[in-house]
């Protein structure tokens, strides 16, 4: 288990929808350039957990914690220029240009840097440099997950958050976003990837498994597949 | 004729498009029906005629005046409203309901201060300071007569009002494709959620469109005067409903396909004032009725229809 200060650290979280509760006490750490990967199944709470992280649903109780500093009653936006990116399920603005999806991104940097990022994200995805103009619409489900990346990589943060980046994609396009994903290890930048695709699991550098909105394995990829239970769950083994 | 109600309904095409423009932008920002647009409107028609009145200032030099004005006292009205409202359940129909009440109460406000009198201002003296201006620089006086086009004559409040439009919705043009705020308020009308995913500060962002709506209703309430006529107190519900003939014609929540609206609108209004006038006061809800059952998306065609 990782020493240092994490970069972000949550405990004893909660989060509800009206009466409904529906996240439980949940106590995360992820250190810098970590890559965690939280497994869950629909309805665990995945999403919530995100959505609370980023400050789009305020938890009713916990604490979360960037860099050392409480951000709990920060909202989503300057949760964001503190160094938090979130890409949704959907992940761009399907109505806007690659470029203008690009910039919004970095719509806290000044507008020549936030070109210069902008020529940054094309070269790492040299694909979207060429639809530039075109409207994020007219993108390919898998090439729409690069543009939701490149979004939120324009944001320069220290944290990418994604929920569900194989949402809808069929199993070539899921290899070209794990790839991808892959790609960006070892740059310092920490991920944590909401999944219920254990093809993620190859880039994790550990894994948290929530079970009905609460924690119920938190540990390395080696030690989830030694739970017989998780490999029963997740890898249909026996 | 023909060619007069053609040109005098593009004109009055591009008046409309204006009318509408503000509502169309809070639709498609905030999704919620200002019902009290029209009487935005009248406020700014009695911002100008008061401006007249009392201190003889040409009718142009109020279109700044409305708007900084407005614009300002949208600020405040946003936050006061609309945040509580799209956080209801319903936002949608309970913005129906409150802008409704809202529409009632300045209006009711409007007959206690300024009476139900219909009042106006000459049409010459619409522009009448540029053109004496003009005068003494140049030395050629303008007149203020009828302006010809293609040997048809036309007011010239006419025509300084539709190049006043023409100018607001290309100001409004380049706000939302060539500004920052103006692209982050299209990825606020794009995906509201998306926009809020993203760490777009959405009540800023809404807020400075919230404002900017009202502050174009008043900027068409200033050509009121010369485009409608006269102007009452009672004047705010009609202009609304014009408004979302104009804007559900051109696009619902796309505040360009407003000039298409406004056009459409203008058009078929002189036609009908030309040949079948008696009809003139029934053609909006007519098209509205029309449009919805024949073309629900709009002629632009665009899928936002959600009210």
């Amino acid at each position: 288990m990782p020493t240092e200060t994490p970069l972000l650290s949550t405990r004893a979280v909660e989060a509800r929808y009206g009466r409904m509760q529906v996240l439980w006490g949940v106590d995360i750490d992820i250190q810098p350039g970590e890559t965690i990967l939280l497994l869950g199944a629909n309805g665990a709470g995945k999403t919530t957990f995100l959505k609370t992280l980023v400050g789009l649903l305020p938890a009713s109780a916990g604490v979360i914690s960037f860099a050392g500093e409480d951000i709990a009653h920060l909202r989503a936006d300057k949760r964001m220029r503190r160094g938090i990116a979130y890409m949704s399920e959907l992940g761009v603005f399907p109505d806007l240009t690659i470029e203008e999806n690009i910039r919004i991104g970095a719509q806290a940097l000044s507008t020549r840097a936030a070109r210069d990022k902008a020529e940054d994200m094309y070269a790492l995805f040299p694909v979207l440099k060429e639809k530039r103009s075109g409207l994020a619409s007219s993108l390919s489900g898998g090439q729409r997950k690069m543009l939701g990346i490149a979004k939120a990589l324009a944001a320069d943060p220290r944290l990418l958050v994604m929920d569900e980046p194989s949402a809808g994609l069929s199993p070539l396009f899921v290899g070209e976003v794990v790839r991808t994903l892959g790609a960006l290890r070892g740059r310092g930048l920490a991920m944590l990837i909401a999944e219920q695709n254990i093809g993620f699991l190859g880039i994790a550098t550990r894994v948290y498994v929530l079970e009905g909105g609460r924690i119920g394995f938190s540990g390395t990829v080696a030690a989830m597949e030694g739970d017989e239970a998780l490999r029963k769950a997740y890898f249909g083994l026996k | 004729m023909l060619t007069y109600s053609l040109l005098a309904g593009l004109l009055f095409g591009l008046y409309f498009s204006l009318v509408g423009l503000g509502l169309n932008l809070v639709f498609g920002v905030m999704r919620i029906v200002n019902l009290a647009h029209g009487d935005f409107l009248m406020l700014g028609a009695y911002c100008a005629f008061w401006l007249y009145t009392l201190f003889g200032v040409d009718p142009v030099f109020a279109i700044p005046v409305a708007f900084v004005l407005f614009g300002l006292v949208g600020l405040p009205l946003y936050y006061l409203l609309v945040p509580r409202l799209l956080a209801a359940r319903d936002p949608e129909m309970l913005s129906i309901i409150l802008f409704f009440g809202l529409s009632q109460v300045i209006e009711a406000l409007a007959t206690i201060a300024f009476g139900t009198s219909e009042q106006s201002i000459p049409g010459g003296d619409l522009g009448r300071a540029l053109r004496e201006g003009w005068g003494r620089l140049t030395g050629h006086e303008i007149e203020s007569g009828p302006v010809e086009i293609f040997g048809q004559s036309f007011p010239s409040a006419w025509i300084i009002s539709g190049v006043a439009s023409l100018i607001a919705v290309a100001l409004v043009y380049l706000y939302l494709y060539r500004t920052r705020t103006g692209y982050l308020t299209r990825a606020v009308m794009s995906r509201r959620d998306e926009a809020l995913a993203t760490g777009i500060d959405v009540n800023r962002v809404s807020a400075i469109a919230f404002g900017i709506g009202i502050a174009l209703a008043a900027v068409g309430g200033v050509f009121a005067p010369f485009m409608l006529g006269s102007i009452t107190p009672a004047m705010g519900v009609d202009s609304t409903v014009v408004s979302f003939a104009v804007i559900v014609m051109g696009s619902l929540g796309n505040p360009l396909g407003t000039v298409l609206g406004g056009l459409v609108y203008g058009v078929s209004y002189m036609l009908v004032q030309s040949y079948l006038s008696s009809w003139a006061n029934l053609l909006p809800y007519l098209l509205l009725i029309a449009i919805l059952l024949v073309r629900p998306s709009g002629l632009l065609g665009k899928r936002v229809r959600l009210a």
